[in-house]
């Protein structure tokens, strides 16, 4: 497969990279790891006149974790990540996210901005062109029909990246910068929930750091992940928790974030107070969509998300005793 | 249809220097194949999912056909055809040929640059580690018995 044509742009510090991507808005696409974007370009879904490359930004490369606050920058590799012992320490389910996303070669590449912001996929637009030369133009093409629940006046795709879950367990904000201003949003407030548009990012903001609050007291996380194969391939159905107990083990904080139910991840509110864990996997079950649109049934995959609930949740405890 | 203007670039392969001029939308497998003729990195999926056209850069085992050739200016790149010396096969080649590791030999390359960057990381890894480093890389033939023995015979100091 072969990419489709585009200016290169490659800038040397992050002022240049916000010109680049004032000045071009819509027309440019942000490459960092490049394994997401290359393979939509290669399928034509999305065809931008110029490509800034804002992977060699080594001052958006690194993991600081400090006493209050943990800073990744968004450019740090997933492999970074998941080989980091302080970060699988603190931040277990974060560390476990990363550890699965793929293939090892693949988090050799790829970033966690560039996970963060990774499309919503379906299997009746993650297509190549012949293929959907014969499908009716959906809602994601900027048509008017969902192929995957006919009759539908919106769009199912799925938010299939490992690391968001994960981080708004942790309630990690972001920064993203445009030229003369920056504002920092917490992860939950980067997706839209419309698969059409899943990002509420400017087109001339880049996302640049992750900033990850250090909890208080006694917890631990966990994420856990529906796949076809244990490699190479997104979450069918995912869920990470975090959990945090007092001294005498009480369970005072249990929050758990769904994901691949949806075009965002969902944070299972009411479950904050105690880990009723039939409660909580029926409220991530009752929160999750299952369509027909990925590798696995949507009905399975629906009743996976409590089970992978229950399992993660589980493991958090299992680590605090 | 987008503009794009061809541009001259250097690529450091096997550490010899190339300079060529050539469309950003190349990607370095076919910057190495086409340009290059280093065809030992081979093409299967083209979306990162095989591990087929896997080569290192600045040693890490990554996909060539996902690395824009323009963006791998700067740094080392080492293909299958840069760890042999001439005739001599490097010893992961040698254990992939004296433990029956190949049969069609097209996973070949991708299988051997992934295991001599995981033994130059870790030169004693379990097999477990063995599993996980190569499970980005398929192979349709040999069902992976083979391939995770030759590179357990180096893990134990040899073969």
């Amino acid at each position: 497969m072969r990419l489709p044509p585009f200016q290169y742009l490659e800038p040397t510090n992050v002022e240049e990279a916000l010109s680049m991507i004032v000045a071009h808005k819509e027309t440019a696409k942000i490459m960092a790891g490049g394994t997401d974007l290359l393979n939509r370009m290669k399928l034509r879904l999305i065809e931008p006149a110029f490509v800034v490359n804002i992977g060699r930004l080594r001052n958006m490369d690194g993991i600081d974790i400090g006493d209050a606050e943990t800073i990744i920058g968004a450019n740090t590799r997933l492999k970074d990540i998941a080989g980091t012992p302080l970060v699988n320490k603190r931040f277990r389910a974060i560390a476990e996210a990363a550890f699965q996303v793929a293939s090892p070669t693949i988090t050799n590449m790829a970033t966690v901005g560039g996970n963060l912001l990774q499309n919503t996929r379906c299997m009746y637009y993650d297509q190549s062109g012949m293929v959907l030369s014969g499908l009716e133009r959906c809602h994601k093409r900027g048509g008017t029909v969902c192929l995957a629940v006919k009759g539908s006046k919106r769009c199912f795709s799925v938010y299939q990246g490992d690391m968001a879950p994960a981080l708004i367990a942790f309630n990690a904000r972001c920064v993203l910068e445009k030229k003369g201003s920056m504002r920092t949003v917490s992860i939950a407030e980067l997706f839209t929930g419309n698969g059409v548009a899943p990002f509420a990012i400017g087109a001339d903001e880049l996302l640049t750091k992750i900033l990850i609050p250090k909890p208080e007291g006694i917890y631990s996380s966990a994420y856990r992940k529906l796949r076809l194969r244990g490699s190479v391939d997104y979450p069918l159905a995912s869920a990470a928790a975090f959990v945090s107990v007092t001294n005498d083990k009480k369970v005072t904080t249990c929050r758990v974030v769904i994901g691949a139910a949806g075009a965002a991840p969902k944070v299972i509110d009411g479950a904050s107070r105690e880990a009723d864990l039939e409660g909580i996997a029926q409220k991530a079950y009752d929160h999750a969509e299952g369509v027909d649109n990925l590798k696995m049934p949507g009905a399975y995959r629906r009743k996976m998300v409590s089970v992978l609930a229950k399992r993660a949740i589980q493991a958090a405890i299992e680590d605090i005793k | 249809m987008n503009e794009m203007k061809k541009t001259a670039i250097t690529l450091n392969v096997n550490n010899e220097t190339y300079d060529i001029v050539t469309y950003p939308n190349r990607t370095l497998l076919e910057v190495l194949r086409d340009d290059l003729h280093l065809t030992g990195t081979k093409e299967s999926c083209g979306e990162g999912v095989c591990g087929s056209c896997t080569v290192l850069v600045d040693g890490t085992p990554v996909r060539s056909c996902l690395t824009l050739a323009v963006a791998a200016q700067g740094k080392e790149i080492t293909t299958i055809e840069g760890i042999s010396l001439g005739e001599k096969l490097h010893p992961v080649q040698e254990a992939f040929v004296n433990h029956h590791a190949i049969q069609c030999g097209f996973c070949s390359p991708g299988m051997i640059l992934t295991s001599y960057a995981l033994l130059k990381e870790n030169p004693r890894p379990t097999e477990i580690e063995i599993r996980r480093a190569l499970s980005g890389n398929v192979c349709r033939c040999t069902g992976y018995a083979k391939i995770v023995e030759a590179v357990k015979s180096l893990a134990e100091g040899g073969n």
